[in-house]
Formats: C-alpha cells, structure tokens, sequence
C-alpha cells in the first residue's frame, strides 16, 4: 500500500483497493499452487484471510473510502475472499489427493517378512486333544467323568474285575508295584470296581487317565492314557453297545464311519469285542474302502476293545447279575493319538520336543 | 498259532477252497487271522527229473552240467554249481525255464554261463522256500516218484496256505488243528466228528503190556490230575518223511527226528503237549510226578542247569528228575540217534502250576503256551494212541498195547442252564432257541432241552466239553452263541442313559487349567509319572511316597512328588537338541504320602511351568526372559484359571524354596492363602539337572486354588466420560522397591485415579548413581463428569508432593 506524497482522495483510495484486491486475486494461485505441504498451504491462507492478513489490512482502510464506496469495495472483498477459501480448499484438496496417491503408490510393503505373532501361541498336547475330545463325546451322550487313583489297590484293579490271583498281568513281570503292596493302575477299569462298589445302579461314567505296564517299545510305552466308558442299568443289552459304538465312531471319525465287533477275550467282559473302524486312511470319496499300511489292507482298523460286564465283576461289586447289566468299553488314547496325527513311535509323545509340540 | 489250510480243509473237507473268505469268517467268530502265508509259493512248475548224467563245465570250476530226464518231456542240461548232485538214477528237483521262486525272488531264465547254456535250475529247500536249511540241493532217493511228477503233486504239503491266527487267551481249544476243524465246522453249520486214532501198524503179540516196562505215581493230584504213558520197542531213529518235514516247516516246527517230530506233529494236531522219553535211559523203569525238592536240579533240553522250585511239578524217575512238567524235559532222558526204546507222555497238568513254573523260570515254549491255557484233559487216550500208531509207521517200531493211565484227581465236567430270554436280553436280539442250541452241539456241547414251556421261559441244560474248560457260566454260552451268529446281526441301538453325576474334579480342573495355560501362551508336555529319586532330591521335592518295587530302570523308580523335573528335562533334551526357546507346562498329578485308611498316596493334580530362552521379539534383538516373564505368566494363568488376581510376595531366607533362586523367588497368595510359587531356578539346579542354562519355573496347586472358587464375573459400567493422563517420574535411591514406589503413587492419586502404571525404568546418566528413575502414568477420570485440568494438575501436585517426600525422591518434569 503506498503511502507516499499528498494525502490520497477518497477516490483514489477506492482505486487503491480496488488494484490490491485485482493484484492478490492475480496472484493467489500461484502462492497456493506453490505450497507444497498442508503447512505451507495454510500458513499461505492465513497470511491472506488471517486476522493479520492482507485482505484484513485491505479491509482496514475501509474507514477512508466514501460511503457510497464501501458497498461496491465490501462486495468485492467478500468476494475475493469467497474465491481464495474456495481455492484454498480446492489446493487443500489437491494436497490430500497428491499424499493419498503418494501413500498408495509408493513401494509396497514387503510381505515377505515374517508376520508378526500377535503374543506367544500356546499349543495342548495332541494327547489332550484327543482327551477332551473323546470325553466331550461321550459326556454328550449322558456318560459323566470319574475320577480315580493311579496307585491303587488288588483289589480294585484285579481281583474285583474278576482277574484270577496267577493272571499273567498281575505278576511282578507285567505290572508295577510298590514297596506297599499297592499297584500303578493297569488301566482304568479300577474305576469300574470303584463305581460299582460304592453306588448303586443306574451309573454312566468315563474314566480318563494314565495307566502303566511294564513295557517300553516303539507302540508301548509304560506309561500311556486309557479312557473307559461304563453302563450298568437294567435291560442294557449289546444292541446298546453297538449303539453307543456307533455314534462314538461318528462323531469322532465323521458320519457314516462304519463299525465292526470282533469276538475277542477280557476277563472281565463277556461277550467280549474287539471294536474296528472302516479305515479313516485309505477311505474313497464314495465310501469305499480300498486298503492301505495302516490298516494292514484290510480296510479295518482296530480302535477299542469292550463287552459286556462280566457277572463276576457285578457280584464282586455287590450288584445282583440277574438285575442289572451293562457294558463297559475302553480305549487307548495314544493309540487314537498315533492313527490321527500320523505318529510312528508312542515315545514321541513323552518326548515332548518342542518341535513336536507345536505341531498340534 | 499257525494253521495249515490243507490240513484243515482234509478234516472238514466242505470248508470252501477259499482262503481270504475263510479268514474273513473266523476272524468274524473271534479267531483273528492276523496274516495269511503262501507256503511253497511258486513251487507248482517244479518237477521230479532223475539225473542221467554230469559232466565238468568247460571253463568254470566248481560248475557241473547235469542233464536230467523230465520222462515225457524228454531230457534237457541244466548247470548246477551244488556239491551235492547225486550219481545218476538218483532224483531232483528242478525248476523248469519261466519258473518264479519268491523265496529267493528270483525267476529262471534260459542264460548262458561261460558260453554254456542252461535250461532250468536244480532246487535246494531254501529256494523253495520250504525250509531255511539249504546244503546243496534237494537229493530224492531213486525212485521216489515217476520222472517229471510235479513236486508238489509227489509231496503236497509243500504247499499250503498258512495262516496267523491271533488267538485269545480263553480258546486253548484252537490252539490244535483237529480243535480248529471242529470250530470251523460249527461256524459253517457242518456236522462233524473227530477222526478216531490211527491203528499201529505193528505191536507186540508176546503177551506184553506198557505197565511191564514202566510204572507211574502221581504224588500232587491237585497239579497233576492225569497222566498217561505208551511204550515203543525196536524205534529207528532218524530223519522224517519230506511231508511230515514239511508240514512242521510250513506251522514254524523244525524237524528234529522222526521221534521228536511225532510228538509235535500230535501237538499241533491234537493241541495236545506230549513228551518222549529215552527209555532206556530212565532209573527203575518209573516215573514219579511230584513237586520238586528245595535245591533240586535240573539241565533242561535248552542246555540250561535249573535250581528248581518246591512250587515247581517235576517227572522223574528212580533217580530224580526228568522234566519240568508241561514246560521243557531234560537233558539227561532225551532222544538220541540211539534211541530204542521211547516212552510216550501225554499228561494234563494244572495250568496255574505250569504257569508258574514257566515264569519262575523264564521259559515259554509251545508246551507251557498250551498247558497254561488249559488243554483237553479228555483227549489224552487218543492223543496218545495216535502218537503210538505215527511212531510205530515212521520210526518202524513195536508200539506195546495197553497204555499206563494214571489218575490223580477225578475232574468233573460242568453242567451251566442256558435260558433263552436272558440270551436274547443280553444279546439284544431275537435268535431262534432250538438254533443257538445247535451251535452249542456242534461246538461240542451236550445238550438236554428242560420241559417245554413257553418260548420266552425256555432253557437248556448245557454240559460243557473238556476240550472248553473256559466255559463256566451261562454268560459263556451266550457269547458262544452271539459270537458264531456274528455280532454284525445285533442291531445298534442307543441306550436310555439316566445321567450320573461328576465324580471328582481333576479332569474339570486339569482341562481348565490347559485352556489357560495355552492362552498364556505355554504349551502343553506330557511327562512321565515315574523319575529317579535323586532328582527330587536335587530340587528339594518332597521325598517320595510312592516307591515302586519292581521298577523298569532307576531312573523311573519312584513316583513324583513334583512336576518340575519332568519339564526340566524337557528343556534339557531340547537345548540339547539346539531349541532354546521354550515354553512348557504341564498338568499331572503328584504321589504324596497319603492319610487314606486305604494306605493309598494323595493325588492332587499339580500346574507348572518352564520358561527358557528369549521373550518373542519382532526384527530386533530378543531378551532373555526373566523372573517377571515367570511372575507375569503366573498371574495371567491364575486370572484366566480362578478370574482372581493374586498377591505376590517375594519369598526370602528359610521361605523360599530350595530349589528357586535367593535373588528371584515368589509366592503366589490369594486372600493370604499361598496356591504357588514361582521365581528363577536355583543355578545349582540348573547344574544338578543339566538344564542347560537359566530357566524360570512356577508351580500352582490347582485343587487349592480350585477350592478358594472361581470369582463370579461381574460387569463394570464402562466409562463414558474422557480420561485426563499425567506422566510423572521420580528418582529414587535404587535399593528402593519400585512396588512401594507404585503403590505410594497410587495411594496419592486417590479415588481419581483409574489406572497408575509404572512404564519406565531408567538407571545410568543423567540420572546420579544408585539411583533409578521411575516414569508413571496416571490416568484420572470421574465417572460423572470430565475432569477439568485444574483439578487433574492439583491431584497430580499432591502426588508428586507426597511421593517425592515419602521418597526424598528427585520429580523430573
């Protein structure tokens, strides 16, 4: 603004704005266009539209101007002012579209690094796995859990299941005993004698837990899981077994999994069955079975061994044979383990290499 | 037990010429055929050729070039490198050009060998695949078949289908083939009888009896119920007929002599042990059966000198004893090469008395197999007469009529009622009464029907066989019935289940606390229940309760009273195998002395942990995890476990325990109640129990924290109103504990504060020496209103006031 030589005229003065407005109108774009950061772009802006700004100090002669001017000088401010918001947000606009772009042009982020664990991942062991499975099938079916020693007495673990005193497994070379004369559980049939020896029928219950033989090779290991089932009611026939045979099998191996009862011998079942399942491994889209190593090209594959409970057991127990039936079933759970996940040595799973571990 | 499908097949000769559906309907009545053999596999090309003449091979030595005559077929050379050719007339056997052996895998092809060309190969045995012995080639007396008789038309037991039956413990009866025929029959609804024993072919017609040649005494009637005795005169000991040889070859029976191998060939038929004795080489011409005396000794035919056992049933004779009934004879009766005169045993000992006997002494033969398992006590006589007539064919000898039966205890036979409504309730199925009673008939039964009444309160009077001393109770004629009708006739059928109710909470337990553990980020071992004491010891664990008698090695002798050498050992192997970074826990019980009337340990099912190696690091440089890593894995599993946080507590002096370190061990307490420690393990441990390098350890009773109770979950509004936050920091002397330091700031922030929280520690300069600076964060916030920041700042200023006094802590900005 010149402030040079004789006061200026009221008319001059409206000329005077009337050129500044003209000469920021003209130069505006570039000062924007020039910006090259939002920063920049507003400190700009403010520099023109700011309470100190140009057009604020262009405003402030307003006072000199004729009366009759200031309409025409408001209007063209006002109007100015609309033109410089407009492109500033217009730049503004551009500035965000030009970063957006940047930001999504730019190199792409290598996903080949490795992705980032959101905290340390956990895994159970494939033997619990199985477990809870297993149990969670059967508590569906109204079965319930039954807990019970691993040290137990003769008494609970043979002589109740019906286990003649010269039995081959009740001798020092095939079972475990202690400097007390108690045994480690050969499976966890003690809980039957349990159960029955202290309650009295209807009773559903699975007993899940360890058990110990004297065996240490690549399928046995002297310590490994077994899971029982029981049933004693009145009227419980083998028809029932089968029953819950074959929904167990559906459910843990998929629908329509077939099921076959071989006669077998425990002593403390009769009749006694040896379970088979149709092979899971070399099983045909249509069903069929085609055979394969793992079921020995038999299309069958062994999974449990169950029966009838044996009289001698109920009257050990205290139950009345002529009253009440039932049938128990049990299973080796490193045995389910090994067929699922492909395990060739039951050892792996006592190993507990963390390389193995975190496979499941 | 090995089966000869030919042999079977010559007693039931309506069994189907169908090996694989054979094997498929045993298996299906509970016989497993666990595999099946081709005994003689590829052997029908061979045929029986005489030798016409040898001659050297021109150029190699040690060859021959034999040209044999196959009668219609005409002559061709063969080159045969076997020592063993014999002198023309002599026969062979030879495997004609395109034949396939599998025993040796290898197909004869026309070759040439030194410009020489032969036709086919001379066979030994073990080419044949029928016994491994192999010295030269199989040498057939002249004569012996027309030239080019197929050998196995000549010699049909060469071969056989064989197969692996994987009998169960209870079906002795199969465990011989006329046993097995009569089952098959059964399964297959054949009337059948047992043949009846062979005649001898010849006998002594001067009037003596076996009784002038031998006497017999039982003096243990209890372990020997039966025992009889046949007698041979004028035996040729010697090699047995090819198709006796073969026949024990192809059921895994080396053939010994033509004496030995009758007994085993009775074995096998009848299912029945049987033992010869030299005769001549018994004292007194008697045998006593009785129990051994203390210190007795005996070398048994193993070659072993036995102490025997007053438990142990031995025979003897006027001198001592012979052979561990039922289980091996002895050296000093055996059958020689000399052997004249034998005496035949066919005995039925107690099973329980040869089971014993046979473990005691580490001894398990096909013998002690059978007897253990319970023979037929009713098939003695015939056994015996068979054995006699084989003897008397194959060893050319004089049998003496009248055998010596000797009987030391009468056994009864048992009568069991079958009632067709409990069959048909326990089977779950409708089978017809009359049928299942034949089935019962042709396994042998005799049985009577009681009066008839109505159908469904039938029932039958079953005596059961001697051949089937597993039947004892109704229950076994059923399964007898269900199992030879097949269980695949029992429909399916789901029971009406009346639920029980949880019995114990270890399994609850031990499920929750793996779901916890895992969403700590620990991963789950599973370990063995069994360790060596020393390394309780060496972690100072409870001594143990439970010490096993019998263990398999030391090192898996006694049972835990902790958890923690077991995952110790885990870290062990896998830095010993490079993995160093290891996360594990696991939830087991433990074996403490118990206070049960029963004497039985406790069990409580115990939680630990092992934390070694880095913390997770993203693409910079991991640290190594510490004592807080182990504190905060112990909090966040006792939070997800119980949803209760615990206090912790620094255990120090006589405290803490011996196997954590006494700079780093902790208890954990809820409502002042210690549920479990945790810390660094003790650097001695570490070395105690090559570890490897620093681990940090915690341990949790669950059954302890299980019964404080899991805290009910209860919702807290969230706050609608914004938080204010303040940062402040203190320099403080660094003996100072930061937690005092924390809960000061917390008690001075007051009831505004929502949240303090410690987020830096920095020692080193600007801040002086032995000092630590401590950097907070605040969060205030009301629950009804935003705060205004004069507020906050004058909330702040008291903390930094009271604080910074209590401490004579320096405040930085």
């Amino acid at each position: 603004m010149s402030a040079q030589g004789p006061s200026p005229t009221s008319t001059e003065i409206h000329a005077g704005i009337e050129q500044a407005l003209a000469a920021m109108r003209t130069r505006f774009p570039d000062r924007f266009a020039a910006a090259t950061t939002e920063q920049l772009l507003r400190d700009e802006n403010a520099k023109i539209l700011g309470k100190k700004g140009e057009l604020t100090s262009i405003l402030s002669q307003m006072g000199k101007v004729p009366a009759d001017a200031r309409k025409a000088i408001g209007e063209s401010v006002n109007a100015l002012r609309r033109e410089v918001e407009a492109a500033f947000e217009e730049a503004l606009k551009a500035l965000f579209q030009a970063k957006r772009k940047a930001e999504l042009e730019a190199r792409p982020f290598d996903l080949t690094l490795p992705g980032r664990v959101p905290a340390q991942l956990g895994h159970r062991h494939p033997l619990s796995i199985v477990r809870e499975e297993v149990i969670s099938i059967f508590r569906g079916m109204g079965f319930a859990v039954h807990d019970g020693p691993e040290v137990e007495l003769e008494e609970n673990n043979f002589t109740k299941l019906g286990f003649p005193p010269d039995h081959p497994a009740v001798d020092m070379q095939d079972s475990f005993w202690t400097t007390s004369n108690h045994l480690l559980r050969t499976h966890t049939s003690n809980i039957q004698a349990r159960a029955m020896s202290s309650r009295t029928p209807p009773m559903a219950f699975i007993a899940p837990g360890a058990v110990y033989r004297r065996d240490d090779d690549v399928t046995h290991s002297p310590m490994f899981h077994q899971l029982e089932a029981f049933l004693v009611d009145e009227n419980v026939s083998m028809a029932h077994l089968k029953g819950v045979l074959a929904e167990f099998a559906e459910r843990l191996y998929g629908p329509g999994t077939p099921v076959r009862l071989r006669p077998s011998y425990f002593p403390f079942v009769e009749p006694g069955a040896e379970v088979d399942i149709g092979c899971v491994f070399c099983k045909q889209p249509d069903g069929t079975r085609v055979g394969c190593n793992l079921c020995k090209h038999t299309g069958w594959i062994e999974i449990l061994g169950c029966g009838m409970i044996h009289p001698v057991v109920f009257e050990a127990c205290g139950i009345d044979p002529e009253k009440f039936t039932g049938f128990a079933l049990g299973m080796g759970i490193e045995r389910i383990a090994m067929l699922r996940y492909g395990v060739p040595d039951i050892r792996l799973f006592f190993e507990n290499d963390p390389r193995f571990l975190s496979q499941f | 037990m090995k089966a000869s499908y030919q042999w079977l097949r010559s007693f039931v000769p309506q069994i189907p010429d169908d090996p694989s559906a054979f094997a498929a309907r045993i298996t299906s009545a509970g016989l497993e055929v666990e595999g099946v053999h081709f005994y003689g596999a590829g052997i029908d090309p061979c045929e029986i050729v005489t030798v016409v003449s040898m001659r050297p091979h021109p150029s190699k030595s040690g060859l021959r070039l034999v040209t044999v005559d196959r009668g219609a077929a005409g002559t061709l050379e063969v080159i045969c490198g076997a020592p063993n050719v014999p002198d023309p007339g002599g026969m062979v056997v030879l495997a004609p050009l395109g034949t396939t052996l599998p025993a040796k895998g290898m197909t004869i092809e026309r070759r040439a060998i030194a410009g020489v060309m032969s036709e086919g190969m001379l066979c030994s045995e073990s080419e044949l695949g029928l016994t491994e012995e192999g010295e030269g080639i199989l040498v057939l007396p002249p004569g012996f078949a027309k030239p080019g008789t197929r050998f196995i038309d000549a010699v049909p037991t060469a071969k056989d289908v064989i197969f692996e039956i994987g009998l169960t413990p209870n079906r002795a009866d199969c465990l011989g083939h006329l046993g097995l025929a009569r089952e098959a029959a059964a399964l297959y609804g054949i009337p059948w009888q047992p043949p009846a024993p062979e005649a001898p072919v010849r006998f002594a017609t001067n009037g003596s009896k076996a009784a002038d040649f031998i006497k017999v005494t039982i003096e243990d009637g209890e372990r020997c119920p039966h025992y009889a005795a046949a007698v041979l005169t004028d035996v040729t000991n010697g090699p047995s007929p090819l198709a006796l040889r073969y026949r024990l070859a192809s059921l895994g029976v080396r053939s010994i002599s033509n004496l030995v191998d009758v007994t085993n060939l009775v074995m096998l038929e009848y299912g029945h042990p049987m033992h010869a004795f030299d005769l001549d080489r018994l004292q007194g011409a008697q045998i006593v059966v009785r129990r051994a005396k203390a210190g007795e000794k005996l070398k048994t035919l193993d070659g072993v000198d036995r102490t025997l056992d007053v438990d142990d049933l031995v025979i003897c004779d006027g001198n001592g004893p012979l052979a561990l009934a039922g289980v091996m004879g002895g050296g000093d009766s055996e059958i020689t090469a000399s052997t004249k005169r034998v005496l035949l045993e066919c005995a039925f000992f107690d099973s329980r008395t040869v089971r014993r006997s046979a473990r005691r002494h580490g001894l398990h033969t096909e013998s002690s197999h059978r007897f253990e398992r319970g023979v037929d006590h009713g098939d003695t006589a015939d056994a015996l007469a068979h054995a006699v007539a084989l003897t008397a064919r194959l060893a050319d000898g004089i049998a003496i009529p009248g055998i010596v039966v000797t009987v030391g205890r009468a056994l009864e036979r048992t009568a069991v009622t079958l009632r067709a409504a409990r069959m048909n309730a326990l089977l779950g199925i409708d089978l017809h009464f009359e049928e299942s009673l034949g089935t019962l008939r042709r396994l042998g039964f005799e049985v009577r029907i009681h009066e008839k009444s109505a159908a469904a309160t039938s029932s039958a009077e079953c005596l059961v066989p001697t051949h089937r001393p597993d039947v004892a109770r109704e229950v076994d004629l059923i399964e007898e019935i269900g199992r030879v009708h097949g269980y695949d006739a029992i429909p399916a059928k789901l029971p009406p289940i009346r639920a029980s109710r949880e019995v114990g909470d270890k399994e609850e337990s031990a499920q929750k606390a793996r779901a916890a553990a895992v969403a700590v980020g620990l991963s789950e071992a599973v370990t063995l229940s069994f360790l060596a004491p020393k390394v309780l010891a060496a972690i100072g664990a409870p001594p143990p309760a439970v010490v096993l008698r019998n263990p398999l090695t030391e090192t898996q002798s006694v049972m835990r009273t902790s958890l923690l050498p077991g995952l110790l050992d885990v870290v062990g192997r896998a830095r010993r195998h490079g993995e160093r970074d290891v996360r594990v826990f696991t939830v087991g019980r433990i074996f403490l002395g118990g206070s049960e009337p029963s004497g039985l340990p406790n069990e409580p099912v115990v939680f630990a942990a092992v934390l070694a190696g880095d913390r997770a690091a993203y693409l910079t440089k991991a640290q190594p995890i510490d004592v807080w890593d182990a504190k905060g894995a112990a909090i966040a599993f006792v939070e997800r476990f119980a949803r209760r946080t615990p206090d912790v507590r620094a255990l120090a002096g006589s405290a803490r325990p011996a196997h954590l370190h006494p700079r780093g061990a902790g208890v954990l307490e809820i409502a002042g109640t210690p549920i479990g420690t945790f810390g660094m393990l003790h650097p001695d441990v570490v070395d105690a129990l090559d570890v490897g390098g620093p681990v940090v350890v915690l341990e949790i009773e669950l059954e302890l924290l299980a019964k404080l109770g899991v805290a009910a979950t209860q919702y807290v509004p969230i706050p609608r109103f914004p938080p204010s936050t303040r940062d402040i920091a203190f320099v403080v002397h660094d003996d100072v504990a930061v937690g005092d330091v924390a809960s000061a700031v917390r008690t001075a922030a007051g009831a505004l504060a929502e949240r303090v929280e410690i987020f830096d520690r920095f020692v080193g300069d600007p801040v002086p020496a032995s000092h630590a600076n401590l950097a907070f964060r605040i969060v205030y916030r009301a629950l009804d209103r935003t705060l205004t920041d004069a507020e906050v700042d004058a909330q702040n200023e008291r903390v930094k006031q009271e604080v910074g006094a209590r401490f004579g802590a320096t405040i930085r900005a």
